[in-house]
C-alpha cells in the first residue's frame, strides 16, 4: 500500500504577492520552492516548480484566469466589456473559433516576410543615438520599436506610432492599481482605440486586399459574417495593439538588463548574430516580462496532495519555474546552452498568439543592437516596475562606445 | 500525405487540436492522438496545424 501524504494548505509557505515590494526573484521564493511545489498567496495558490507549472499551464481542469480582472476591481464600462469579449477571456468552442480565425494573420510565414522590415527599423532607431555615447533604452529604442513593429504589422504609417503608444498606455492603466479612479480616462481611451481600429479597417477595405494582417481579417469577415463578425474583427485589431506593444517593450528592456550583467554574452552575440534567437529564449527563461500567468479551477480536484476547490486562482510562476534547479541544474545565463522550453509566452490553449512576431522582432533587434552597441554598460539609475506580475523597466539609461 | 509529430518537442499546448479538430485530439489520459495519413480533403487543416504549433513539432511529407 502506498501512503499519500496529504498536505494541509495552511502548512504551505506564504508569499505576499500583493506587496509592491514582493520580488519574484527573491530568496524567499527560492526557499518556498525548496519547501514545496506550491505556496499560499492572498489570491490563492502560487505554483513554483517547473514540472508542475508545465502540467498545470495546459490542464483542462483550469481556465485562463485574467477574465475576472475587471470584475475583481468592480469595474464596468467599455473597457470591461471589451475585456470580457476578447480572446484571452474566452474558453472552449468560442475561444477555439476566434483563435482559428486569428491564426492565419499571425502565421510564421507572415513573420518571415516581415523580418527585413524589422531589421531596417532597428537600424534606423539605432542611427538616432549610435554616434553619441549613451541613450535611454526604453524611450529611444524599446518603445518606438515595439510600437512601430505593430504599425508594420497593421500597415500603418509610422508617423502615428506616438499616438498609438499613448492610447495603449492609457488603456494599460486599466491593469494598474488605479483602475477604479481612472475608469473615465480608460473608457475614453478604449473608445478612441476602437474608433481608430474601425478607421483602419475601413481604410484597408477601400484598397485592394493583399496578404497582410488586415486583409486576412477582412477577407474572412467578407466571406462569412458568422465566422468573424464586424465587432470581432475590431476586437482583434485592438488586441494586436493592446497585447503586443507593452509586452515587447518590456521584454526588450529586460533583455538589455540581462546583457548589462553579462557583458561577455553581449560580445558573443555581437560576434555570432545567429545566436539572436537563442538569446531571446534564454532571456525569457530567466527574466520574462510576464512573470506569472493565472489559471482558475473550473472544478474541484486534488493535485500532488493539495485539494484545489473550484474557483481557486492559481498563479503559475513562470519565472520561478524556469530557474528551478530541478529542471535547470546549470542555471547560469548562457545563450549557447541547450534548455528546456520556458513559459514566457504562457502555454496550452492560450499560448501567446503573437509569439512568432515577438520572437522574430526581438531576435532581429538583439542581434543588431549587440553588433552596434559595443562595450554596453549601465549609464545611470534605471527605474523599475514592481518585480512581479508584468514587469520591466520604466527607464533604462545605457552607455556604449560611440560609432565612428 | 503523411504527418509526423516530434514528441520530443511537443509541449501539449493543443493548438493543433484547435486548428485541426478532425486530425488531432487529446485522449482521456491526456496523450495526443493524430491521424498519420492525411486525405487530400484535409490537407489544409494539416497545414494549418503545422503552421500554428508553437513548438513547430509537426512535419508534413508528400
Ligand atoms: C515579448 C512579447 C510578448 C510576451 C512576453 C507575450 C506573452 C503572452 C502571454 C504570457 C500570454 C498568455 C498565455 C497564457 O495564459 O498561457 C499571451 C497571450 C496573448 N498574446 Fe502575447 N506576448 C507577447 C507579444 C504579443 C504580440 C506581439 C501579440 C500580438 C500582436 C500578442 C498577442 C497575444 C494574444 C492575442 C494573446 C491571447 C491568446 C489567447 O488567449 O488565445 N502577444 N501573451
Ligand atoms: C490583449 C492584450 C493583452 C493580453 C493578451 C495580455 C496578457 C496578459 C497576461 C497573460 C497576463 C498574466 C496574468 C494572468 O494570466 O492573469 C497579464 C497581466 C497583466 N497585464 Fe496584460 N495583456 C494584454 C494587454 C495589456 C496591456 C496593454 C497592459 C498595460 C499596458 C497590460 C498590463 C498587464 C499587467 C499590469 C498585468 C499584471 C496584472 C497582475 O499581475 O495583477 N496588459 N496580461
Ligand atoms: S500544437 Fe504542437 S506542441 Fe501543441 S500539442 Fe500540438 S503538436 Fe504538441
Amino acid at each position: 500500500m502506498t501512503m499519500t501524504l496529504a498536505t494541509r494548505v495552511e502548512d504551505l509557505p506564504f508569499l505576499d504577492v500583493k506587496d509592491p515590494a514582493f520580488s519574484i526573484r527573491s530568496p524567499e521564493v527560492a526557499d518556498a520552492r525548496e519547501q514545496s511545489w506550491c505556496a499560499r498567496t492572498p489570491y490563492g495558490i502560487a505554483v513554483l516548480r517547473y514540472d508542475e507549472v508545465q502540467k498545470l499551464m495546459r490542464d483542462p481542469r483550469l481556465r485562463q484566469g485574467s477574465y475576472a480582472w475587471p470584475a475583481m476591481n468592480d469595474a464596468t464600462g467599455k473597457f470591461a466589456d471589451w475585456w470580457s469579449r476578447m480572446l484571452l477571456s474566452q474558453e472552449g468552442s468560442d475561444h477555439a473559433r476566434l483563435r482559428r480565425l486569428a491564426n492565419p494573420a499571425f502565421s510564421p510565414k507572415l513573420v518571415t516576410s516581415l523580418q527585413p522590415a524589422f531589421a531596417v527599423l532597428a537600424n534606423e532607431l539605432i542611427d538616432t543615438f549610435a554616434k553619441k555615447d549613451s541613450c535611454e533604452f526604453m524611450a529611444d529604442f524599446a518603445e518606438p520599436y515595439a510600437t512601430r513593429v505593430i504599425c508594420t504589422l497593421l500597415g500603418l504609417p509610422h508617423e502615428v506610432w506616438r499616438e498609438l503608444a499613448d492610447i495603449a498606455a492609457d488603456m494599460g492603466l486599466a491593469l494598474g492599481v488605479t483602475f477604479k479612479q481612472d475608469i473615465p480616462r480608460i473608457d475614453a481611451a478604449t473608445q478612441k482605440l476602437f474608433d481608430y481600429a474601425a478607421n483602419l479597417i475601413a481604410d484597408r477595405r477601400a484598397r485592394d486586399l493583399g496578404t497582410d494582417f488586415l486583409s486576412l481579417l477582412i477577407k474572412t469577415n467578407q466571406e462569412d459574417q458568422q465566422a468573424l463578425s464586424d465587432q470581432e474583427m475590431v476586437d482583434m485589431v485592438v488586441l494586436a495593439i493592446f497585447g503586443g506593444i507593452d509586452t515587447t517593450r518590456n521584454q526588450l528592456g529586460l533583455a538589455i538588463d540581462m546583457f548589462l550583467q553579462h557583458p561577455a554574452q553581449w560580445a558573443l552575440l555581437a560576434a555570432q548574430p545567429e545566436l539572436g534567437r537563442a538569446a531571446v529564449e534564454e532571456v525569457m527563461r530567466v527574466r520574462p516580462t510576464i512573470t506569472w500567468v493565472t489559471r482558475e479551477a473550473v472544478t474541484d480536484f486534488s493535485y500532488e496532495g493539495i485539494d484545489i476547490a473550484k474557483g481557486t486562482t492559481l498563479h503559475l510562476f513562470s519565472q520561478a519555474a524556469c530557474s528551478d534547479p530541478r529542471a535547470f541544474p546549470d542555471a547560469g545565463f548562457d545563450i549557447t546552452a541547450e534548455r528546456k522550453p520556458h513559459f514566457g509566452f504562457g502555454g496550452g490553449a492560450h499560448h501567446c498568439l503573437g509569439h512568432f512576431i515577438a520572437r522574430g522582432d526581438m531576435t532581429e533587434a538583439l542581434a543588431i543592437l549587440a553588433r552596434r552597441l559595443k562595450n554596453m554598460r549601465l549609464g545611470g539609475e534605471p527605474k523599475w516596475l514592481p518585480d512581479s506580475g508584468n514587469t520591466g523597466a520604466i527607464s533604462l539609461p545605457i552607455a556604449f562606445d560611440p560609432e565612428v | 500525405m503523411r504527418m509526423c509529430v516530434d514528441m520530443k518537442k511537443c509541449q501539449y499546448h493543443g493548438q493543433c487540436v484547435i486548428a485541426a479538430p478532425d486530425l488531432f485530439s487529446f485522449a482521456e489520459d491526456g496523450s495526443l492522438k493524430w491521424v498519420e495519413t492525411i486525405d487530400d480533403s484535409l490537407r489544409q487543416q494539416a497545414e494549418d496545424a503545422a503552421d500554428v504549433c508553437p513548438e513547430q513539432a509537426i512535419t508534413l511529407e508528400g
